[in-house]
């Protein structure tokens, strides 16, 4: 049983829903990146999108183009991760309710607060009666999901499955999280980050979407090979757990040929991936994403994005590259590492097909 | 009362976010749920938190909302004899 | 992958009480956990709810919480029943054997951030402690044992769901024990936001009711300990029942109202019915998702008309015993349909006198003493995501 990715979409600090963005990023300086809206005329009515935060409408424009894309109207499953879930109308809400005491407050902010909003509002558009679910995890909300989903594959619950990972960062949750230093105080760039000598990233918000089926079509992009979460492992069992997963496909450590990593600046993600990965995989071209997109819960959806068209186009343009390896031609196995504070760690293993 | 019609629908733009319209767009004595402006039940829940929190009046369920919300017009001479606000 | 999958320990704490046994007992003596509020700071004060009777401090105390650990209440009583869950399960913090904690939540550390925002001063620390995720991670933390967590937030369904996943993960054997479920405090947010759809009810709510007029909240945690009938051997510990099947469906119609034929709740009974390869007639009793609102309790009575038709079997909801724990209410459910399986025991539908003349079937107004084999418990959440369990007894 083989899993393939059949259609992805994207709304992030790139240009949206396009992969145009992939061979020259835009690069940003500021700490709080919001991303790049489209028009979302072509998804949602305007009677409808008058009572939707921008989180829903880029889930909505996402999930629209892998159904469109692929024709596969009903999946099987709809699975969201999102760490924050739709934190705008979850504001609304509180801060009337802290200003106004209680009083005349409003149910459309609270009804779209949830974080299964997301989720049931797919299903409702496209009238899908079948497997829906949400995962809230932090750092690994959409690797929770894409978990789900793969554990489904594997029993053969599902045949399809739209898996997404959004977040939004509100300029009031970027001002707390300022506050317990998630950020870099000054302004960032590639050179700062990389030195990744203090605390702290910068802000993105991210919303990814694919569509994965058991299937391979003329219109596969990659297959996914596995999907795995830990919690509070030492070294070794990442080790172990790394080990694993390659051996159950076949694969040795020198099969890899990029690890896509959660790198982002911040010297206590990043050393973590110092001390697990740069050991394991000394010969292999490291990559990371986080400097191009930001960081946010759902960040490694975004991930898995660039390292699947990574795999489409056999190529990883520089900009992506961490070490200074460079990667060999024919990219045939991507290993991308998330992890959240050294506390819940995720892998996926993606494959061309 | 023509006034307290204006004032209604202006109301109710805002607190329906219904952006792309003005109160010239929206015809007094039109139906606001299903046809006409096609509202919805979170609509009528809107509305009843604005009628209490303009205007004093308190309803006690949704299904009281259904006859007052029949249009704007029929809103805003309920709104008149009920006031408290 | 076709072996069963089975419950070996079960942890709970509501209005009702701590653990099982009080659980039990106020469901036998038919005592309600609803009442006035006592710990929640609300001008809505004349709501009722079930709140746990322990303070936050109360529930440090007994898990010997240092002070200076920031922890929120949701968490707390995530604690309190995994406490529960893991001594009847016999684990301890050396067990090698790979346990996977999956917890459903919506709150998280809402009840704190309602308190201290916008501002957080001097309170930062609850900054972290807001999301989801968080209170999950405390929870496991108390434990320390796991190899792998993650959260569930699907509303009311969110333990239920839980549930599922746990199942998958031990039929994949990724790990040799899961441990699911929810935890949820009360909270402004929430109080207040169901007061804005206007679902609650200033009388004691009344399932299945002909007037019926809305629910009460309720707050509170339970898990169950999830693993394989052969794994359970090994360990030489006796299975408290089986997980027949289970079923996760998406009722699509609108955000915060089930379609009128109940088509979520039906497609989500057949799937779990289908997957336990039992019959409509096999099940003894279905612990409903009743809320007690008009739109639930319609919907749902629908389905279970739809699927039972002539052979519907004794219906109870027991959330006007425990109020509606929205995230928890799949694990306290389903620990309560298990309790019933176990003592073969149909705890009573409180508060109902008037049927509903558009259902064909009334709910149990009495506690009820049969025999049970197979119980059918129902979670139906927000955004119409709708799961149904089915738990049994082992021959």
């Amino acid at each position: 049983m083989s899993i393939y990715i059949q259609a992805a979409a994207q709304i992030s600090s790139q240009e949206p829903l396009s992969d145009a963005w992939f061979t020259n990023p835009k690069r940003y300086t500021e700490r709080h990146v919001r991303s790049i809206d489209p028009d979302y005329k072509d998804f949602i009515s305007p009677i409808e999108a008058r009572r939707m935060g921008k989180i829903l409408k880029r889930a909505l424009a996402t999930s629209w183009t892998v159904v469109r894309k692929t024709g596969i109207e009903q999946p099987d499953a709809i699975i969201t991760g999102t760490g924050l879930g739709c934190i705008e109308n979850t504001e609304k809400f509180l801060s009337a309710m802290v200003r106004d005491k209680e009083m005349y407050l409003q149910p459309s902010f609270f009804m779209q607060s949830t974080h299964n909003t997301i989720s049931s509002q797919i299903a409702l558009h496209l009238k899908c009666n079948k497997y829906n679910s949400t995962y809230t995890q932090q750092g690994i909300s959409f690797e929770s999901g894409l978990f789900d989903t793969y554990l489904q594959f594997k029993l053969g619950k599902i045949n399809t499955a739209l898996v997404a990972g959004h977040d939004e960062m509100t300029p009031e949750y970027f001002i707390l999280l300022d506050k317990i230093n998630y950020w870099k105080k000054g302004k960032v760039n590639e050179t700062i980050l990389r030195k990744s000598d203090s605390i702290g990233s910068f802000a993105g918000e991210s919303s990814s979407c694919f569509l994965l089926e058991n299937k391979k079509t003329a219109q596969s992009i990659c297959e996914l090979k596995a999907v795995d979460l830990f919690f509070n492992p030492t070294q070794q069992r990442i080790k172990q757990a790394i080990e694993d997963m390659l051996l159950k496909n076949n694969l040795k450590i020198n099969d890899i040929d990029i690890v896509m990593t959660g790198i982002s600046g911040d010297c206590n993600n990043d050393c973590v991936y110092r001390e697990n990965i740069f050991p394991l995989f000394s010969a292999t071209p490291i990559a990371w994403y986080k400097h191009i997109f930001g960081e946010s819960f759902t960040a490694c959806g975004l991930g898995m994005y660039t390292a699947m068209l990574a795999l489409q186009a056999n190529k990883l343009p520089v900009d992506y590259l961490y070490n200074k390896i460079s990667p060999i031609e024919g990219i045939k196995n991507i290993l991308i590492y998330n992890h959240f504070k050294n506390k819940n760690h995720s892998l996926i293993l993606l494959s061309s097909c | 009362m023509e006034a307290l019609i204006l004032e209604l629908k202006k109301e109710i733009i805002e607190v329906l976010n219904l952006e792309e319209l003005t109160p010239e767009d929206i015809n007094e004595d039109a139906p606001l749920f299903v046809e006409g402006l096609g509202l919805d039940s979170i609509d009528a829940l809107e509305l009843i938190v604005l009628m209490e929190k303009n205007y004093g009046i308190k309803l006690n369920n949704a299904a009281e909302g259904r006859d007052i919300f029949k249009s704007v017009r029929i809103m805003a001479e309920y709104i008149a004899k009920n006031r408290t606000k | 992958m076709n072996e069963d999958i089975v419950v070996t320990g079960m942890g709970i704490i509501t209005g009702l009480g701590y653990g099982k046994k009080q659980t039990l007992e106020a469901l036998r003596l038919q005592h309600s956990g609803i009442g006035k509020i006592n710990y929640l700071q609300t001008i809505h004060a004349d709501y009722p709810v079930s709140e746990v009777k322990m303070s936050d401090n109360e529930m440090r105390n007994f898990l010997k919480i240092p002070s200076e650990k920031i922890i929120t209440r949701t968490p707390l009583l995530g604690i309190m029943a995994l406490n529960e869950a893991i001594n009847e399960a016999r684990f301890d913090k050396n067990e090698a054997r790979k346990i996977a904690f999956i917890n459903g939540t919506t709150v998280g550390g809402m009840e704190k951030s309602e308190q201290y925002y916008p501002e957080f001063i001097n309170t930062e620390h609850y900054i972290e402690n807001h999301d989801c995720g968080s209170s999950s991670e405390a929870i496991a933390e108390y434990f320390g044992n796991f190899d792998m967590i993650t959260t569930i937030s699907t509303a009311c369904s969110s333990a239920a769901n839980a549930i599922v996943l746990g199942a998958n993960l031990l039929k994949t054997e990724r790990v040799d024990v899961a441990i699911v479920g929810g935890t949820e405090c009360l909270s402004k947010f929430h109080l207040n936001g169901f007061n804005t759809l206007m679902i609650l009810d200033k009388a004691a709510c009344r399932p299945f009711d002909a007037t019926r007029t809305g629910l009460n909240l309720g707050e509170g945690a339970a898990y169950l300990v999830l693993e394989k009938a052969s794994n359970a051997q090994q360990r030489n510990i006796k299975p408290l029942c089986k997980l027949s099947g289970y079923a996760n469906t998406c009722d699509a119609y609108h955000q915060t109202a089930s379609s009128p034929d109940g088509q979520g709740a039906y497609l989500a009974m057949q799937n779990a019915l289908y997957e336990s390869q039992l019959k409509p007639e096999d099940i003894d009793y279905i612990n409903a998702h009743g809320t007690g609102t008009e739109n639930n309790d319609l919907s749902e009575g629908t389905a279970i008309m739809r699927i039972f038709k002539d052979t519907i079997p004794p219906v109870s909801s027991t959330k006007p015993f425990t109020g509606h724990t929205t995230s928890a209410a799949g694990s306290v459910e389903s620990i309560i349909s298990i309790l019933a399986l176990q003592h073969d025991f149909i705890p009573a539908n409180l508060n109902f006198n008037h049927p509903m003349p558009e259902l064909s079937f009334q709910p149990v107004k009495e506690n009820i003493t049969k025999k049970l084999q197979h119980v059918l418990t129902n979670s139906f959440g927000f955004g119409g995501n709708d799961t149904t369990c089915i738990f049994s007894k082992i021959e």
